[in-house]
């Protein structure tokens, strides 16, 4: 609950507040004495009388708003890092349960093991974010409807979780990569922008894209600054994006290297990795890693910060005084009886 | 019993003490270690077109099904005690896509409502809601986290296309291997469904016409002790709590129908998991501070409403 700026992490205790002025009400410490006209007008003992209550009050008041558990919000500062924000965009599809990298067509059949492009991806990616401290990082849901799954955020501990979910299953029938570049687009809407910014694919295949869908995506990439990275990651070793003489016929016009034209034609910051086997996509990564550190603004939470102890030193304080008091008068009261 | 006023001088001289004694404990004892029990839930929303049906209800307002699953699970994270973890799974045609790990629950709260946030019906990769078979793969995929969680499906428990008793999936794990809680939504009565299009958009209902009324299977035999004829009600939801309760038994989790408090629900994953000791740094100020605040107040309780103090 929030009440004057901080945050209480037991506001029911509030409630026992009205309890802080029994002290003004109260007689039990009081000399029943034969007539009242009898004591004299004693400033000074006023004064010291209303000082025992605004004691008293202040100590049983400290104790309940420190029983409350205030704390100051998590507070977001900003400093300057050096890093990237980075869209992830990871292939769900189910040609990413195949084997990674196979140099053979007939591995191409163990589905979903360890080896599978799937795991290959998350491991890598893995390392790549753990690596980056001062990285912001979100992921979109590529399926046949993309959804911003998860927001820009600097939890690795939740990018991680989400890129190991990706993992886990089998991959989805359909995806629709359009929608996913648009989607991933739209992340930075709204965004201050703070320094670089990338959307990292990482897929095993491409896709046609409409002419409406191209237009589209490389007006809203220009127009968000973004730069696109592109992990291939090929099914079979020899083949390429860029065409080359020795072309399998196989190749020639196939989704992946449509798209890698289009990616090159429409005037934004864009690298292909075409990670072949593992020391390829590792190198990758590393290569991304080298590239992508540019001084941007990070923002950085802070836990929130418990104000009890200051509530328990007022405590203190005020306890210290009436204990001394007290005894005071016990040791007077005693000396008086004897 | 009434206090001579020099006793009075006296226990209130020594409550003095003992409270100063107390607020110092309360600012200076060391943190001591305790073990709390911690458990890792991966929630399964379902977020089939039967979800969007209007008969839950959030503070008093008619919510649909998903809606209400958001908002429950949200403030179940809420109850959860810090320490313990929170996935994330949505369920649509016929199986769960796990979509975050657990991550630990405070720390994360802020992304794991993000993400929570984002479930729409237009997620959904398929049409059909095949209830059964998504609880078996989000236990098939449960025992590959690690460590294992326990699984908290949300559903209405609509089987579309329909499901003939006899004719249940088989399920090829061992009941009660995975633990898990069948959280019911829905309610009694029997509404239409919104029918959602290409784009994830709500277009009308599904119409009587448009479903299928009985399992594929059983409409294939010809004996009639399977197929018997009943009425053509499949184009119409409400919670399916005998269906649930029996794939609960089949698969050994327990089954909670609309909850009302997210705090029973903790209990309810708490009593199935295999907790995890943790140990968190405990601090005793509070107990200190209380004890102290309740002696000072003992001096200050006004008795003489009740007995002549005076003497």
């Amino acid at each position: 609950m929030n009440l004057l700026g901080l945050e209480w992490f037991n506001p029911g205790f509030l409630l026992l507040l009205p309890l802080a002025i029994l002290p003004w009400f109260n007689h039990n410490l009081d000399k029943t004495v034969a007539w009242v006209n009898l004591v004299p007008i004693d400033p000074l003992s006023r004064f010291f009388n209303i000082g025992l209550k605004v004691l008293s009050t202040g100590v049983i008041a400290a104790l309940i708003l420190a029983l409350a558990g205030p704390s100051l919000p998590e507070q977001k500062i900003e400093r300057i890092g050096e890093g990237a924000e980075i869209v992830l965009l990871l292939d769900r599809s189910r040609s990413m349960d195949d084997p990674f990298a196979v140099k053979h067509q007939a591995a191409v059949v163990s589905v979903g093991g360890d080896d599978s492009k799937r795991n290959v991806a998350r491991e890598y990616l893995t390392e790549f974010v753990r690596n980056r401290p001062d990285d912001r990082f979100g992921f979109v849901f590529f399926s046949t409807k993309s959804v911003n799954l998860l927001p820009l955020t600097y939890d690795k501990e939740v990018v991680l979780a989400t890129i190991n979910a990706n993992a886990l299953g089998k991959g989805l029938s359909d995806t629709n990569m359009a929608e996913a570049l648009l989607s991933s687009a739209e992340m930075f809407e709204g965004q201050a922008y703070r320094g670089s910014r990338i959307v990292l694919l990482v897929s095993d295949g491409g896709q046609l894209l409409s002419d409406e869908a191209k237009e589209q995506i490389s007006r809203l990439y220009k127009e968000m600054n973004l730069s696109i990275y592109w992990i291939y990651l090929k099914s079979n070793q020899a083949m390429t994006l860029e065409e080359s003489e020795e072309d399998s016929l196989l190749w020639v016009d196939i989704p992946e290297r449509k798209l890698h034209n289009f990616f090159k034609s429409i005037g934004v910051p864009y690298r292909v990795f075409e990670a072949g086997s593992l020391e390829a996509f590792a190198e990758a990564l590393a290569e991304i890693d080298r590239q992508h550190y540019q001084t941007l603004i990070v923002e950085e939470t802070l836990p929130h910060e418990p104000k009890t102890d200051a509530l328990l030193w007022l405590a203190l304080l005020a306890v210290l005084l009436l204990a001394a008091s007290h005894v005071y008068t016990f040791w007077g009261v005693k000396k008086a009886h004897e | 019993m009434r206090l001579s006023y020099q006793k009075r001088i006296t226990l209130t001289a020594i409550i003095m003490v003992v409270a100063l004694l107390l607020v110092m404990a309360a600012l200076w004892m060391p943190h001591i270690q305790r073990d709390v029990k911690i458990m890792d839930a991966l929630f399964v929303i379902d977020i089939t077109d039967s979800m969007n049906v209007q008969d839950a209800t959030v503070n008093g307002e008619t919510v649909s099904r998903l809606d209400w699953a958001k908002e429950f699970t949200r403030r179940t994270f809420l109850d959860m005690p810090c320490g313990a973890h929170a996935g994330l799974a949505i369920f649509s045609e016929a199986r769960s896509l796990i979509l975050m790990n657990p991550v630990e629950v405070c720390n994360s709260y802020h992304d794991l409502t993000q993400m929570l946030n984002q479930f729409d019906p237009h997620m959904a990769w398929a049409r059909s809601s095949e209830v059964s078979k998504a609880v078996y793969t989000a236990i098939r995929q449960a025992k590959e986290i690690e460590p294992e969680p326990t699984i908290v499906f949300v559903t209405d428990g609509h089987e579309s296309p329909p499901l003939h008793e006899s004719l249940f999936p088989k399920f090829d794990g061992k009941p009660g291997e995975i633990h898990g809680v069948i959280v019911g939504v829905g309610g009694e009565d029997l509404l239409p469904i919104p029918k959602t299009n290409e784009q994830g958009e709500i277009e009308g209902v599904w119409g009587v016409n448009d479903v299928m009324h009985q399992d594929v299977y059983a409409s294939l035999r010809s004996d009639t002790t399977t197929n018997v004829p009943k009425a053509r009600t499949e184009h119409l939801s409400s919670q399916k709590k005998s269906h649930l309760q029996t794939l609960a038994d089949r698969v050994g989790f327990e089954y909670v129908s609309s909850p009302t408090k997210p705090g029973k629900l903790v209990d309810a994953i708490r009593k199935v998991s295999e907790t995890r000791p943790q140990t968190i740094d405990y601090d005793l100020y509070a107990w200190f501070s209380a004890i102290a605040l309740a002696l000072i107040l003992l001096v200050y309780l006004p008795y003489g409403w009740f007995i002549r103090t005076d003497d």
